[in-house]
């Protein structure tokens, strides 16, 4: 009894760049659509998705954080419609093979149908293949109406 | 009842260049490990998987063929027996522009559960896809190292 999405993207750069990506307020403004990631990524710590206009969408939990290698969110959605949902987890496992990344992102929840998840799912897409092209290229790609 | 396999992924292209790359030898054999997809891919005609060295790995029919936004498949896998077994699955791919991004939504589904054909696919369509991202937006494939033994295959029957 689940919902779950699972991403793999094969990035060429090396683990330490996509974690970099993946955590810091100077990339992730740039290919996470001006979000930053707000935590300081120690294990209890919260964290929020804050947004360039200072709203902020979604927040939780640091749960594990390995530097390079691993980072799981404790994540729940703060609109009114799915914040009832509750807790959602966020899993990103990162593992080197040969001049590549191989980024694994499993977003999950307990529930069946989870709306969360199904919103997820949409996004994540879209800011993995940004992030992708911003690694490989210097470039982000530009989406309409972001 | 069904296993169901979907990818969506955007890529600093045009969808003509994009159904081109999954559709020509001379583009599929530089991101696809070696692979050329062998058809006329007009609607209802064959098409097969042919490796480097002339070993079929999958073939089938074309469902539906709409250059450059619409490309649906039959297909059969035909080395590892467990996936081999469970014959027919479908693979659909849809194309949208989105503001001079190209979307791709890849969609593998067979009609059983707990799919080995479809766990198998999961695995190699995120490879082929972001090696054929980075082909498109920076002119060179990744080099991924071939991640499972393929079982020797049969010598390919040209399909007329």
């Amino acid at each position: 009894m689940s919902s779950r999405f699972v991403y793999v993207t094969y990035i060429r750069t090396t683990p330490e760049k996509v974690w970099e990506a993946l955590t810091k307020p100077e990339f992730t403004q740039r290919y996470f659509f001006g979000v930053t990631m707000d935590t300081d990524w120690k294990v209890g710590s919260p964290w929020r998705m804050l947004h360039s206009d200072g709203k902020t969408t979604d927040a939780g939990e640091v749960l594990e954080a390995k530097p390079h290698e691993r980072l799981v969110l404790k994540w729940r959605n703060e609109f009114p419609d799915l914040k009832p949902e509750g807790y959602t987890r966020c899993t990103f496992a990162l593992s080197k093979e040969g001049d590549l990344t191989k980024l694994e992102v499993v977003h999950e929840a307990e529930m069946d149908n989870s709306k969360t998840i199904t919103a997820v799912s949409g996004g994540w897409p879209r800011i993995l293949s940004n992030l992708k092209t911003f690694l490989e290229t210097g470039e982000v790609l530009t989406f309409p109406g972001k | 009842m069904a296993s169901k396999f979907v990818y969506v992924t955007y890529i600093r292209t045009t969808p003509e260049k994009l159904w081109q790359a999954l559709t020509r030898p001379e583009f599929t054999k530089q991101y696809w490990f070696g692979v050329s997809l062998d058809s006329t891919w007009k609607k209802g005609a064959p098409w097969q998987m042919v490796f480097e060295d002339g070993s079929v790995s999958d073939d089938g029919e074309i469902v539906e063929s709409k250059p450059p936004t619409r490309l649906v498949l039959k297909w059969h896998h035909r080395l590892f027996p467990e996936m081999q077994a469970e014959g027919w699955s479908r693979c659909t791919f849809d194309i949208t522009n989105e503001n001079g991004i190209a979307r791709l939504s890849v969609v593998h589904e067979i009609d059983r559960n707990n799919s080995k054909m479809i766990e198998g696919v999961s695995g190699g369509w995120p490879r082929i896809l972001s090696s054929l991202k980075s082909f498109l937006e920076s002119g060179e494939a990744l080099e991924l190292e071939r991640w499972r033994k393929i079982p020797k295959a049969k010598a390919s029957t040209k399909v007329a």
